[in-house]
């Protein structure tokens, strides 16, 4: 039995207003599967932690507030460690001559 | 790059340039990405007039790189590290070895059987 292809069409049309899909029977590239996909922006930037609270903040804050910051103990420890050694970091130069007066000396 | 840069640093884990940028990065994708996505459709979409779609792709050519997302990469959050990085662990090789050995990775011990 010969079904009228507009019947056909006029049940699919049905059809996808009742499940809420879409209508294209000609299968035209409408685009609409870049519409489809989810965002991932928010996912990605969510990668790296943020920074919260740290200790300078805490300083910062509550000036007078004693605070053990165990990492920054262990670096100041290790400078004057090295300082008592004789092996500090060397004197900041002043002037742009200053730090040139050693440049062109070639070791022989 | 120095449009997108934050005033001030909100990385809590290793701070190393290419973190920042990376990090730039991702936020300048989040703020931008609809605007790259409806692009994208507009190019695809075959029942618009081909001027519309010319001028489309223009424009998403035209888009600062730092928008794209091709330009991201997971990068170690204790090291900064490009490579090796493992995507449930968000480090690189020899830091989640370091990690797991201290035991401060959950659920991960040295494999036997």
């Amino acid at each position: 039995m010969a079904v009228p292809a507009s019947r056909i069409l006029d049940l699919l049309k049905l059809r996808a207003s009742i499940f809420q899909t879409t209508f294209n029977p000609t299968g035209a590239r409408l685009g609409n599967k870049i519409l489809r996909q989810r965002l991932r922006g928010p996912a990605l930037a969510a990668y790296y932690p943020r920074r919260t609270a740290t200790f300078s903040d805490l300083r910062k804050l509550y000036p007078g507030f004693e605070t053990y910051d165990e990492f920054e103990e262990d670096r100041l420890e290790g400078v004057m460690i090295t300082k008592s050694r004789g092996k500090g970091a060397p004197k900041k130069k002043r002037t742009a001559a200053e730090s040139k007066k050693f440049q062109g000396k070639k070791r022989r | 790059m120095a449009q997108f840069r934050a005033k001030k640093l909100d990385l809590g884990c290793f701070v190393n340039i290419m973190n920042i940028r990376d990090h730039t990065k991702r936020k300048v994708f989040e703020a931008h990405e609809p605007e790259r996505q409806a692009l994208r459709y507009t190019i695809r979409n075959t029942s618009l007039p081909q001027r519309t779609r010319a001028q489309a792709q223009l424009q998403l050519s035209q888009m600062h790189c730092y928008t794209r997302p091709t330009q991201i990469r997971n990068r170690c959050i204790m090291g900064g590290k490009g490579r090796g990085v493992f995507r449930e662990f968000r480090m690189a090789r020899y830091q989640f070895r370091l990690n797991a050995l201290a035991g401060n990775i959950p659920g991960v011990k040295k494999a036997s059987w």
